[in-house]
C-alpha cells in the first residue's frame, strides 16, 4: 500500500506549510535585527529586499549595558544548572537504587514541586528575600531557578538511572567499593547522556526566564530578557535593537535545538512522558 | 544519604515560603504600608478572591486560555506528528527545526510576534486587510481578537512540545495490530481511527495534562503583548496575581490568590500522577 502520487504531494504541501507557520517569525526577527527602522515598519512589509545594515548591532553593542546583560545571564545560568546537578543526580540515583517505597514515591514530590505555578513561590520567596536583605543578587536569583531545575533534575536522572543495568554496581559493591564508589565511578560515568540532558534543560530553564529575575534583579544584575525590555527606551521603541538584543537571547535556543537535538528531545519526552 | 542534601535545600528554600505564603494569606499585608502592619483577616482574602469580580473575570479567561491553547495544540500536534513520523533524513532535520520554538525565550516570542501584529506596521492585520479583513485596532487592540491572538502565539510555541509526545507515542506502537489489520483488509483511515488512536489514548492523557498545567502558567507572553488588555480581556488569573502582589503590594491578597491557583494546578499535577503510575503498569 504505497501512498499515491497525490497523497504526496498534500504531504509536502502540508509540511511545507507547516515549517512556515514555524519559521516565519523567527525569520522576521532574524532580518529585523538587520534593518534600518523606517524598513522595519514598511508597509508593504519587505521580507528579504531591503537595505541589510549592520547599525543595529553597532548601537546595541556600543551600549556598554549589554555586555552586562549578558554575563549576568550567563552566571545565572551556570549557578543555577551547577547548583542543580549537584544536588539532584546524587537524589536521583537515591531514589533510583532505594528499595524503600517512601523514597521510591518520594519522585512524585519532585514532580509536584515542579508544576508549582512559579508566581506561588515568588511572592513569599520575594518577601524572604527582601527581610534577609537579598533582593537585587544573583543568589537569590539562582537559588530560586534551582529549586525548579534541581526538580526536573530529580525526576529525569531517576528514569535515567533506573535503566542503567544495575549488575556491574552490584559486582563492585561484592568487590568491596563503597556505594558512593559505586555511584561515582560506575553509574555516572553511565549516565552522561542523562545528564547533559538534564544540564541543557537547565541551562534553557534559567537563561529563559524573565518572571524571576524581573521581580529578584537590580540593575546591576538585570538578566538578557530584561536588557530585551530595557531597549524600548523611554525615548523611542527600536525594533531593531529590540531584535538584535533577542538574538542574543535565542543563542542557546537555537544551538540546542538544531546541534543537540536528541540530548533535548530525550529530557522534554523523558521528563513529561515517562514515569 | 545522596539524597538529604537536596531534601534539607527543597525544604527550606521552597517548603517555608509555601507555609510564609500559606500564613501571611490570612493578613492583610501592604507592602506599602510605612509601618508594615500585618492586620489578622481569617479567610476574608478567599472569600473577598470569589466576590471580586477581577478574579472571577481572571478564572474566566484563564479557563478559555487553557481551552483554548490546549485543545489546537492537541489536535494540531497530532496532526504534526503523522505528517513528520517518517524517519528519513529530510523529516528528521525539520524536525529539529521545529524544535526551536519551544526553546525560545516566551518573552522574545511576545515581542516578535507583538510586532508582527502591530496595527501601524505589523505583518499580519496588513495581509489580513489585502484579504478583506480589517482589524480596527489591531488583533491585540480589539476586545474579541485579543485572546485569540495571544492563543495563536502560544499555540506557535507549544505545538512542537505536543507533536513531540506524539511521536514518542507513534514510535512505541506495536506493529502486530495493523498487520492483522491489513490481512483483514481494513484502509489506512481504518486502521488509524480503530487502532491508532484508541492506542494512543495515554499519550493523550500524558499531552493534555502536561500541557493544561503549563498553561495555567502563562504569563511572559501576556507580559509581552497585552499586558492583560484590552480592559482585561487577556488578564489571566496568573498575570492577575502579578498585578496584586508586585504592583500594588497587597501582598496578603495576592498570596491568596496564588494559593487558589496553586490548589487548582495541585489537583491536576496528581490526576497527572496517577495516570503515570497507572501506565507503568
Amino acid at each position: 500500500m504505497t501512498p499515491s502520487r497525490t497523497e504526496r504531494i498534500i504531504r509536502v504541501a502540508l509540511m511545507a506549510l507547516a515549517m512556515f507557520f514555524f519559521m516565519l517569525p523567527i525569520f522576521w526577527l532574524m532580518t529585523t535585527a538587520f534593518k534600518f527602522g523606517r524598513e522595519a515598519f514598511a508597509i508593504p512589509p519587505k521580507w528579504i529586499f531591503f537595505d541589510w545594515t549592520l547599525k543595529n548591532f553597532q548601537e546595541v553593542l556600543a551600549n556598554s549595558k549589554t555586555p552586562r546583560y549578558i554575563m549576568n545571564s550567563i552566571i545565572v545560568s551556570a549557578g543555577a544548572t551547577t547548583f542543580s546537578l549537584l544536588l539532584g543526580v546524587p537524589a536521583g540515583y537515591a531514589i533510583a537504587r532505594s528499595r524503600s517505597p517512601l523514597i521510591n514515591s518520594s519522585s512524585y514530590f519532585f514532580l509536584l514541586l515542579l508544576m508549582i505555578p512559579p508566581i506561588a513561590m515568588l511572592i513569599p520567596f520575594y518577601l524572604v528575600m527582601r527581610d534577609l536583605h537579598l533582593l537585587g543578587t544573583y543568589a537569590a536569583l539562582i537559588t530560586l531557578d534551582t529549586v525548579f531545575d534541581a526538580a526536573f533534575v530529580v525526576w529525569m536522572m531517576r528514569s535515567y538511572f533506573m535503566d542503567v543495568p544495575q549488575e556491574m554496581e552490584e559486582a563492585a559493591l561484592v568487590d568491596g567499593a563503597s556505594p558512593l564508589q559505586a555511584f561515582t565511578k560506575i553509574a555516572l560515568p553511565l549516565s552522561v547522556p542523562g545528564i547533559v540532558a538534564s544540564a541543557l534543560y537547565c541551562i534553557i530553564f534559567s537563561w529563559n526566564d524573565f518572571l524571576f529575575a524581573l521581580m529578584l534583579t537590580s540593575p546591576k544584575t538585570k538578566t538578557i530578557p530584561l536588557g530585551i525590555l530595557a531597549s524600548f527606551s523611554a525615548v523611542e521603541i527600536s525594533w531593531g535593537r529590540m531584535a538584535v538584543m533577542s538574538i542574543f537571547a535565542i543563542i542557546p535556543a537555537l544551538i540546542i535545538a538544531l546541534f543537540l537535538n536528541r540530548y533535548f528531545v530525550q529530557g522534554l519526552t523523558m521528563g513529561a512522558a515517562k514515569g | 544519604m545522596l539524597l538529604s542534601p537536596l531534601l534539607i535545600f527543597i525544604v527550606v528554600i521552597a517548603i517555608y515560603p509555601l507555609f510564609f505564603s500559606f500564613y501571611i494569606s490570612f493578613f492583610k499585608y501592604r507592602l506599602t504600608d510605612p509601618n508594615q502592619t500585618r492586620t489578622f483577616l481569617g479567610l476574608a482574602n478567599y472569600i473577598n478572591a470569589f466576590k471580586d469580580p477581577q478574579v472571577t473575570g481572571a478564572i474566566a479567561n484563564t479557563l478559555i486560555f487553557v481551552a483554548g491553547t490546549v485543545i489546537v495544540e492537541i489536535a494540531l500536534g497530532l496532526g504534526l506528528a503523522l505528517l513528520f513520523a517518517a524517519e528519513s533524513r529530510r523529516t528528521q532535520m525539520l524536525r529539529s527545526w521545529m524544535l526551536i520554538p519551544m526553546a525560545l525565550p516566551p518573552l522574545v516570542v511576545g515581542l516578535v510576534w507583538k510586532s508582527l501584529y502591530n496595527v501601524d506596521f505589523g505583518v499580519i492585520p496588513y495581509y489580513l486587510k489585502q484579504l478583506g479583513l480589517d482589524m480596527g485596532r489591531g488583533p491585540l487592540g480589539e476586545l474579541q481578537w485579543a485572546m485569540p491572538a495571544v492563543i495563536l502565539i502560544d499555540v506557535w510555541q507549544w505545538t512542537p512540545l505536543i507533536m513531540v509526545i506524539f511521536l514518542a507515542g507513534l514510535k512505541s506502537l506495536p506493529h502486530e495490530p495493523y498487520e492483522a489489520a491489513r490481512v483483514d483488509g481494513a484502509t489506512r483511515w481504518q486502521s488509524f481511527w480503530y487502532i491508532t488512536l484508541p492506542m494512543l489514548k495515554p499519550t493523550f492523557l500524558v499531552a493534555l495534562l502536561l500541557r493544561t498545567m503549563q498553561s495555567f502558567k502563562v504569563f511572559d507572553i501576556i507580559y509581552a503583548t497585552t499586558g492583560g488588555g484590552p480592559g482585561s480581556a487577556t488578564t489571566v488569573l496568573n498575570y492577575h496575581i502579578y498585578t496584586v502582589g508586585m504592583v500594588f503590594f497587597k501582598m496578603g491578597y495576592a498570596a491568596a490568590l496564588a494559593n487558589i491557583l496553586l490548589i487548582i494546578v495541585a489537583a491536576l499535577a496528581i490526576l497527572y500522577i496517577i495516570v503515570l503510575e497507572r501506565q507503568q503498569i
